[in-house]
């Protein structure tokens, strides 16, 4: 069952399209996650999802319910997390989450129980300052904890790392992570890594529109296109790098950090490659310390897909 | 329902927690504080400033003169006070980010505007009978014989009109992304109503009747205010009505 469908959705503001024919479905029970540069869609996306802005054309739903005319209903089942929450400065944590949590009409003793477990989960338990006074990796993690006061059926993330320091991000993920299989997590971000870590479906957008959707794993081996092989030489490897760009086998190549005697070298044809690179060290004199074939990243599938024509 | 009631709940924390606890509520005590006395030495001041210039030319103050101090101060201070104070009650939720915390959760937006008018409805009553009954005790402290029924009608009056400027600052606060410029609309507004007083039909069946009508009944004179009381609550009602209307239709 999808939890999320769109068709054709578009939005234009003016003569911007923001979305054009967007067409995606979010499996129930997935961790989802949303990829595209800044400026690609993904924010209108979510606030037409959420009813915040209603669609020029096509249609969007979730729980199979028209986010433009069930709001309510949907709402009550989601959870959300904007890029950047706004929070009222004079209250606390604690006051926060049980104001959101009286939207939702969570009873006591329930209300107090799901803010202590949601505050603690969010390292903010006993802090008694009010929102004003946090940092914005704090208002961050209250974000997250606030989003899951109702324990949605859908949770939404817009950039929900964007904004922590690499222990934080850390922390978030492992959160995201430990939801699978009990809710669906919805989540945009432009950090591959996170993405990769945590979602088993991606959609990638790109100008408004949807570039591709599926697994992480059916994105790497259909769209990898290429294939990414580290070569370590013993010395020399500028006169390798010199040669192998004259092949034709060979897409482009970047130095590898740490390693001034190696190269990753992208390739369009690997037995190309394979047969055509000891004949080169030999003609050279140069001694192979490394051959190996990387794994296609989705940054890889990303630059592939998106990159274009940039 | 249940959400209104958070939302109420939320707004009314919030006046207490923040500056709104202070400006419209101190501006009104100030007048309140200061209306009496101000009535009771004015002439006795400007005597001892002009000398013998303006003997025998001002009359002996009386109540009538406190209860103008009231009313001349609900009509200029505090209804500027009152306009800038709420501009940016929707418009400033929307600008950092908070109406969107709450309007992703199952609450609708007549709710959320509502219980901006209703909060702010019970903070300027509270405040302004506060301010009336200090203006009926200071000034009983100079004129004795001071009726309590001119004030209690002149207050109300005041009240029901400032209700109807609330709800037009709030519309324009629904409309547009400025504080300022949900302000500007709302003294757009009270200007505009108080020129087109000088037709006397208006003066007669709309709002503009409202507008100085404090005065004459703090004064005791007879005035008609039924048809503008009339109209000035429907007015306020529609207007709320429309700021729901215009909120909906807004992209968050």
């Amino acid at each position: 069952m999808n939890v999320v469908e769109t068709r054709d959705l578009t939005k234009q503001y003016g003569t911007v399209r923001a979305l054009d024919g967007v067409s995606l479905t979010v499996p129930e029970g997935s961790v989802f996650g949303f990829l595209g540069p800044n400026g690609a869609g993904k924010t209108t996306m979510l606030r037409i999802l959420l009813g915040l802005a209603p669609p020029t054309a096509g249609s969007a739903s979730i729980f199979n319910r028209d986010t433009s005319t069930e709001r309510d209903a949907i709402h009550a089942r989601v959870g959300f997390l904007p890029d950047v929450p706004g929070f009222y400065p004079w209250m606390t944590g604690a006051e926060f989450m049980r104001f959101a949590g009286s939207l939702f009409a969570i009873p006591e003793p329930q209300l107090s129980q799901r803010t202590d477990a949601l505050l603690d989960m969010a390292g903010l338990a006993g802090n008694r300052n009010p929102v004003g006074g946090y940092s914005r990796g704090m208002k961050q993690r209250l974000g997250i904890a606030q989003a899951l006061i109702n324990a949605p059926d859908l949770l939404i993330l817009d950039e929900p790392t964007s904004a922590l320091d690499p222990l934080g991000r850390a922390d978030v993920l492992q959160m995201i992570a430990s939801l699978r299989g009990r809710t669906t997590v919805l989540f945009s971000s432009h950090l591959l890594g996170d993405v990769e870590r945590v979602c088993d479906q991606v959609a990638v957008l790109d100008r408004g529109r949807l570039v591709v959707q599926g697994t992480v794993d059916e994105l790497r081996r259909s769209h990898g296109g290429s294939t990414t092989v580290r070569i370590a030489v013993t010395d020399g490897i500028g006169a390798l790098v010199a040669a192998v760009e004259a092949e034709p086998w060979c897409v482009r190549h970047t130095p590898v950090p740490h390693d001034g005697q190696a190269t990753d070298v992208v390739v369009n044809d690997l037995d190309a490659a394979r047969q055509a690179l000891p004949g080169l060290l030999a003609r050279l004199g140069l001694g192979l310390r490394r051959f190996d074939e990387l794994e296609v990243s989705l940054e890889d599938v990303f630059v592939g897909l998106v990159g274009v024509g940039r | 329902m249940r959400s209104f009631r958070a939302l109420l709940a939320k707004d009314l924390l919030e006046i207490v927690r923040t500056w709104r606890i202070w400006v419209v509520p101190g501006i009104l005590i100030f007048s309140a504080v200061s209306g009496p006395p101000t009535a009771a030495y004015t002439a006795e001041l400007l005597a001892s400033l002009g000398g013998d210039v303006f003997a025998g030319m001002l009359p002996d103050p009386t109540w009538v003169d406190s209860y103008a101090q009231w009313t001349k101060n609900l009509s200029q201070l505090v209804v500027f006070a009152l306009i800038i104070a709420l501009g940016g009650a929707i418009s400033g939720e929307k600008r950092v980010g908070t109406s969107i915390m709450v309007l992703t959760k199952p609450v609708s937006r007549a709710g959320f505007v509502l219980a901006k008018f209703v909060s702010t409805a019970i903070l300027l009553v509270a405040a302004t009978l506060v301010g009336m009954l200090i203006t009926w005790g200071l000034t009983l402290i100079w004129f004795p014989d001071a009726p309590f029924g001119p004030l209690v009608a002149a207050t109300a009056a005041w009240l029901l009109f400032a209700l109807l400027l609330v709800a037009v600052v709030l519309l324009g606060s629904a409309a547009v992304d400025s504080g300022a410029g949900a302000a500007g609309i709302g003294l757009g507004f009270f200007f505009l109503l108080m020129l087109s007083g000088i037709w006397g039909p208006m003066l007669r069946w709309t709002p503009a009747g409202m507008a100085g009508a404090p005065a004459a009944l703090g004064a005791d004179l007879e005035v008609e205010v039924l048809w503008p009381a009339v109209t000035t609550a429907i007015l306020t009602a529609v207007l709320v009505w429309a700021a729901v209307k215009v909120f909906e239709r807004r992209e968050l």
